[in-house]
Parts: structure tokens; C-alpha cells; sequence
């Protein structure tokens, strides 16, 4: 049998007044959210740019990636008509893909609607009549965003102390001059002009708004994921050397990440093999195990499987797992979450107790007040006017108060959080005080 | 002086971490019920046996589609066993890459481990089918013993589903999304098998891709598909017998000849060797290159497997 499609030229017509429409409405709608008018008209970047408008990224993402590959199967099926076992198998893709671009369509509509504060019931509108709909939220005034996109390419970055410090004898010595990534195409800088030197046996809070760059910072300071830096820990490059320094770097991660059908013991055992030297003799490999379980007050429960453990429990055997290998940097991300107060003081206390010993212990907690006394200095990480991460303080806890003019952490926090996440907004303010604090300091 | 540095620094390479994480999967073994895939491979077996082991290498239909149904138990088992042993703990894999551990050696262990799970799973089907009284291959190609020849292909089987599970574990994020695509390669798995259901031309290379394609080649040869009879056609016309043609029963009347002389067997191995396949020949040649192929694509997973874990450091937080 012969079959012959004949796609009507008159639906090619009415897909590209459709698109064009959608087009002018996109146009205006641009103008209103400071985005680049010229995006409207392009197939791809149009669809990206709408997600913008509607405080949407994240969806917009997919959407776009979605158009691309709905967009190219499109084209092809326009030329595969005269084979039409594979233009029907196309158009099984297509399907799927358009069923999908409607779902995330309809996503965008919705952080559209509540942009623009209008009633949820325009999102209808939008699905059935969506080039009309563009049309008129693009160009009747009323229609007006609550928010604009922000333009990071005009805004300019706190000044920088824009030098690296010198290298401490004994200590870890921070110089990291930016951290950047490449995201969905575009290259994003995560942290810029990082530098301090911290002693041994301090314990240090690593203060920092959501989104601000602390995890961000702690991976580039152990050498997980690089940045354009120098790290050294006493005289070694951590970078350079980062498969020996690696297990001189204990990371407790904010989840308790272990098996929770495993023992105790066993899980210390397997942490112990993972970690310790091999040239280490069982003998005292079993001592160091049993002086954790020891330290950190699981010998009464080493036979028990983890899931059985408290909150607190777990916690202990999560850091005991890090500092199996009695490492120089210590570095904990949020130790006392899901912790009651006084469960969490014993853990900052014994924390204190590490950096005695002369190492360097890094927390970050949401809670510094109730433990501040524990602490010898803080990090203050803040976003500046281009969402990079930044220094606006490293020193003692006292002199943080002086500094920021505030008495608690939680003020300081405050200070330096955006405005839109309810905070001052003045980590610019505070970056560039303490980049010519440094300056002074270091000539 | 730290605990690190009384020592020139030197920790346990690939071997050794692999018998480590050896030891940790066989106690998950037993305090995460892992152990229930066992006795659930014993149940999946019988519940086939009864189902389709009557006519398992009697008939050319019966063994199709008895091994049919035995690659598609081993495909199952092999989903289930791994499906979801990496995206379950793939935030705790991921800091213990951070501390050292080498992706190789954490897939190595699975391997192993897998290993000995698809090989119990398969003593267990055998077991259950010879139990059940299913006929299972009266002749040996490759070793002396025909049922070991068969159990290394079911063997291969499950483990090449094992692995294929394993590399959609290693891909997904979460159990949820293992389990979102684990029906969908099932089913793939089924329709493409290229024997049972019958594809398109266009579409048979694709059947390549499967491991029960390759399975159920194996199974077919090894049980000498091509030398037994064929009972569809005789049991269809079978069914015209009471035909009136100018008010006689020409059909009926051939029957009864046919039966009176003998000759029914005679019909059904004609029958069949019209409809004789050679890709299912009594071969050794045939077996072994279906457990080739089931090798290629388990080394397949596996390294796509290896290569999708060393970039786990890339998983957000």
C-alpha cells in the first residue's frame, strides 16, 4: 500500500502566527521584567528567558532544553514526509516532548502569574489562548511585575584585597582568587578573593547566608573541587599533594552518611581500613578503633546496628568515622543539626576538646549563639552585588562584634543577608571594610 | 606527630577495598533482608514451571515459549537483585570516594557479589524445575554435563540483567527513579526478544540489544529446538475436523487414517521440520556465541557503570 502524508501548508501557517504572536506578547512581557527584548524572537533563548520572568530558572532549564530537542525533531519531520514509517515514529518522541513542554509551559505560567500578582485562573488563559494572553500581559499597563530580573553583567563586585597572603608555618593558609562554573552555558563565579590564615588548634564558625557560598568554600579548602587557590596545610600544598593531604582532611558531611544496617564496630573497622595506613599493624589499628569508640562514647553501643543509634549517637560515630585518622583539619557541616541544645553543647564542647589537641576544627551551624563561647574566630561569607561569594570577616568571635557593630551572630547573619531574604544588604559595605582592614594589615 | 604521618602514607589500593566492601555487602546480605531474593527466585521458578514447563523441550511452541519464560525469570531476578544497591546508598558512596574509596573496587565488589547471588538464584531455578518435573536438556554441547550448560546460560543471563540493573542504579539519583525505569527496560527486554513476539524487519537489529534475545538462543540450541515436533498446525486443523464438504467429513475421515496408521508423529516432525530454525541449531558454535554476546554486553554495563560512578563527586548536595 501507498501512503502519502500531505502535511497542509495551512498548519505550518497557523504554527508560525501562533509563534509570532507569542513572539510580540514575549516582547512586551521582556520589556516589563529588564530582560533583553531581542530573546523574544529567538526560538530557544525565548523560551529560557520567559522561565526568568517568571522567577522560575530552574524549570526554565528544562523547558529549554526540552524546545531544543521539540524544536529539531520538528524540523526533521518536515523533511521526512515522504518516509512515513519514520515520520511516525517521530512523531512518538514528539508527542512525549510536547507533553512534556506543556507541563513545564504551564510551571512557567504559574511563577508568571505569581510575578505579575494576578489570580491563579490566567494560567487558562494562558493554555488555551497563549499568544493572545502574551499579547496583552506584554502590553496593557496594568499588567506590571512584582520583580525584576536581575542583571548581574551591570553590577559591580566589592572591591578586592586582590593579593595572596604569605604561608603560615603551622596553620592552614588560605588563598583562593575565584571559584568559578560554567552553568547551563554560562560561567558563574561562586567565590572570589578568599585569603586568610588560621592557626593551629582553633576552632573556627563558618558563618554565611543561604546561597552565600560555605560549602562552596569548605570544598575548595580541601581540595574536592578545585578553585583557582592556593591551600597549604602547614608547609603542604593540598592541591598539589591532595592524594596523600586528602586523608589528613577529615569532612563530616551534614547528613549522617552510613549504613544503617551495618554495626558500630564495623563501620569504624571499614572507616579504619578505608583510611588508615596500610603499613598500620591490626594491633593498632584495633586500638585506634576501640579509643574512638572510647572518645566519643559508643563503646556501650558498638555492637548495635546504626539505625538504632540516637540522633546524637550517630553524630558521634559520623565525626569518629572523620577523625579515625587524627587529621590537621577538621571541618564539620552542621554537627548539631536535628540535636537538642544540650546534646549539641556536649558535641561543640568535645569539638573544643579536638582543637586543644592542636588541630583545626571548621564548623558551620545555624545555631553559633548557643556555642559561640567555644569558639576562637569566625568566617563571615557573604553574597555581593554579583551573587559571588566573599570574605566580609575573618577574625576572633570578640572582635566580630566591634566589626559588623551587632551583638550576636545571628545579627551579624543579618546584617549581610540580601534584602529580599530579609536581611540589611550590606555585605558589600562589609566586604570592602574588611578588604581594606587587610590591605592595611598586610601593606 | 598524627596518626598519618608515623607512617609513609600508602592506603589499601583496589584489591583490598574490594574485599572490604565484600565483607560489608554480605553483611547487608543478612541484616537488610537481601536475602529475600532467594527464596523469592525459588517462587518466580515455580510459579513458570507450573505455568509453562509442561511442553519445556517436548514441542517446538512448548520450549519456545518455556524459555521464553525462563529468560524472562532470570531478567527478572537480575532487575531485582541490584536495582537498587547504588542510588540507595549513593550519598554515602559519594563520601567515601571523598575518603579514598576507588570506584573500581566498590564496583568490583558488587560485581562479586552479584556474582554469587545470580549463581545461587540459578542453582535454585534449576532445582525448583527439576522438582516440578520439568524436562530440562537430555544432551551437553560445551561441558560433559547438559545441565551445566544450561545453568551457565541462565548464568549469563541473570547476570547481564544484574549488571544492567547495577548501570541504572549507578544513573539514578534516587530508588524511586530506579524503579521508574526498571519496568520500562523490562519491557524492552520482553517485546525485543525477537522470538517470542514477532517485530517488524526494520526493528529486529534492536533485538541484538537484549540479553534475553541471546538467551533464549542459548536456551532454544541447547535443548536441539530443531529436532522436535511441531503440534500448532496439527492441533489448529485438528479443530476443522467436523467440516462438511458435499456432506461428507474429508477432514475427519484423514484423521482417523492418520491415527489408524500410525502416522501422527510422522505429521507433527514434518510439521516441523518445515518450520526449522537454523539460528536455534544443536551448535556449540550457536551457544557459544550467545554467551559471548551476554559477556559483551555485561563488560558494557559494567564499564558504563564504572564511568557513570567516578562522576558521583558531581552530585549536588
Amino acid at each position: 500500500m501507498d501512503i502519502t502524508f500531505n502535511i497542509s501548508l495551512s498548519s505550518y501557517r497557523t504554527f508560525l502566527i501562533k509563534y509570532i504572536m507569542i513572539s510580540i506578547g514575549y516582547w512586551g512581557i521582556f520589556k516589563k521584567c529588564g530582560v533583553a527584548r531581542k530573546w523574544a524572537f529567538i526560538p530557544v533563548a525565548r523560551e529560557y528567558h520567559i522561565s526568568l520572568c517568571a522567577d522560575k530558572e530552574k524549570e526554565g532549564r528544562v523547558y529549554t532544553v526540552l524546545s531544543i530537542f521539540y524544536y529539531i525533531l520538528e524540523i526533521a519531520t518536515y523533511f521526512l514526509q515522504q518516509f512515513p514509517r519514520v515520520y511516525l515514529f517521530m512523531l512518538i518522541p514528539i508527542l512525549g516532548l510536547f507533553v512534556a513542554l506543556v507541563i513545564y509551559s504551564v510551571k512557567i505560567y504559574f511563577g508568571l502569574v505569581k510575578v505579575f500578582n494576578r489570580k491563579k485562573r490566567w494560567v487558562w488563559g494562558f493554555f488555551f489562548f497563549e499568544g493572545f494572553m502574551a499579547i496583552i500581559w506584554g502590553f496593557v499597563g496594568s499588567f506590571q511585575p512584582t520583580k525584576k530580573v536581575e542583571n548581574l553583567k551591570m553590577a559591580e563586585g566589592a572591591k578586592e584585597l586582590g593579593r595572596d597572603l604569605s604561608v603560615i608555618d603551622e596553620g592552614l593558609t588560605v588563598n583562593i582568587r575565584q571559584r568559578t562554573v560554567f552553568d547551563f552555558y554560562k560561567k558563574k563565579n561562586l567565590l572570589k578573593d578568599i585569603h586568610m590564615r588560621i592557626p593551629k588548634g582553633h576552632m573556627v564558625l563558618l558563618l554565611g547566608g543561604s546561597g552565600a557560598g560555605k560549602t562552596t568554600y569548605l570544598n575548595a579548602l580541601t581540595g574536592y573541587e578545585k578553585a583557582d587557590a592556593n591551600i597549604m596545610l602547614d608547609k603542604n600544598d593540598v592541591y598539589k599533594d591532595y592524594a596523600k593531604m586528602k586523608y589528613d582532611i577529615g569532612f563530616v558531611p551534614q547528613q549522617d552518611l552510613m549504613r544503617g544496617n551495618d554495626t558500630v564496630a564495623m563501620t569504624l573497622s571499614d572507616a579504619a581500613l578505608l583510611r588508615l595506613p596500610k603499613e598500620m599493624s591490626v594491633m593498632e589499628r584495633e586500638n585506634r578503633i576501640a579509643s574512638m569508640l572510647d572518645q566519643f562514647g559508643l563503646m556501650a553501643v558498638k555492637n548495635s546496628l546504626v539505625d538504632k543509634l540516637s540522633g546524637g549517637q550517630r553524630k558521634r560515630l559520623s565525626i569518629a568515622m572523620e577523625f579515625i585518622t587524627d587529621p590537621d583539619l577538621f571541618i564539620l557541616d552542621e554537627p548539631d543539626s536535628g540535636l537538642d541544645g544540650v546534646v549539641a553543647r556536649k558535641l561543640f564542647v568535645k569539638l573544643r576538646e579536638i582543637a586543644d589537641e592542636g588541630k583545626i576544627v571548621i564548623v558551620i551551624t545555624h545555631t553559633p549563639d548557643r556555642v559561640i563561647d567555644l569558639f576562637d574566630d569566625v568566617i563571615v561569607l557573604a553574597k555581593d552585588a554579583t551573587r559571588t561569594g566573599r570574605l566580609a570577616y575573618y577574625g576572633s568571635v570578640k572582635e566580630s562584634y566591634e566589626f559588623f557593630g551587632k551583638t550576636s551572630m545571628e545579627e551579624i547573619l543579618l546584617s549581610i543577608n540580601q534584602k529580599d531574604e530579609g536581611g540589611e544588604g550590606r555585605a558589600d559595605e562589609f566586604v570592602e571594610k574588611y578588604a581594606d582592614i587587610m590591605k592595611e594589615r598586610v601593606g | 606527630m598524627t596518626v598519618m604521618e608515623a607512617y609513609e602514607v600508602k592506603h589499601r589500593g583496589r584489591i583490598a577495598q574490594t574485599f572490604i566492601y565484600l565483607g560489608k555487602l554480605f553483611r547487608l546480605f543478612l541484616f537488610q533482608s537481601d536475602w529475600k531474593v532467594l527464596p523469592m527466585s525459588a517462587v518466580i521458578a515455580g510459579l513458570v514451571a507450573f505455568a509453562v514447563g509442561g511442553n519445556l523441550y517436548k514441542t517446538m511452541e512448548g520450549t519456545l515459549m518455556g524459555t521464553f519464560a525462563l529468560s524472562c525469570i532470570c531478567v527478572w531476578n537480575g532487575f531485582f537483585n541490584s536495582i537498587q544497591m547504588i542510588c540507595r546508598e549513593r550519598a554515602i558512596v559519594k563520601r567515601e570516594h571523598r575518603a579514598g574509596l576507588h570506584i573500581t573496587a566498590y564496583v568490583a565488589s558488587h560485581m562479586i557479589y552479584q556474582a554469587i547471588l545470580c549463581a545461587l538464584q540459578v542453582i535454585i531455578t534449576i532445582v525448583v524445575c527439576t522438582i516440578m518435573g520439568v524436562t530440562l536438556p537430555q544432551k551437553s554441547l560445551v561441558t560433559p554435563w547438559p545441565l551445566v550448560d544450561l545453568g551457565i546460560t541462565l548464568f549469563f543471563i541473570t547476570y547481564c540483567a544484574d549488571m544492567l540493573a547495577l548501570l541504572v542504579s549507578a544513573f539514578a539519583r534516587t530508588t524511586t527513579t530506579a524503579m521508574t525505569i526498571m519496568p520500562f527496560l523490562l519491557i524492552v527486554q520482553l517485546l525485543f526478544s525477537g522470538a517470542f513476539f514477532s517485530l517488524p524487519k526494520e526493528a529486529m537489529p534492536l533485538s541484538n540489544l537484549t540479553t534475553t534475545k541471546w538467551g533464549l538462543t542459548a536456551l532454544c540450541a541447547q535443548g536441539d529446538y530443531n529436532s522436535l515436533p511441531m503440534v500448532s498446525v496439527w492441533n489448529n486443523a485438528l479443530k476443522l475436523k467436523n467440516v462438511e464438504i458435499d456432506g461428507g467429513k474429508p477432514l475427519l475421515m484423514m484423521f482417523q487414517y492418520i491415527e489408524e496408521n500410525d502416522m501422527r508423529e510422522d505429521i507433527l516432525m514434518f510439521s516441523a521440520q518445515q518450520n526449522q530454525k537454523p539460528e536455534y541449531d544443536f551448535s556449540i558454535d550457536i551457544v557459544i556465541r550467545c554467551w559471548l554476546w551476554l559477556f559483551m554486553w555485561t563488560c558494557v554495563y559494567i564499564i558504563v557503570t564504572v564511568i557513570l560512578l567516578e562522576f558521583i563527586d558531581r552530585d549536588k548536595r
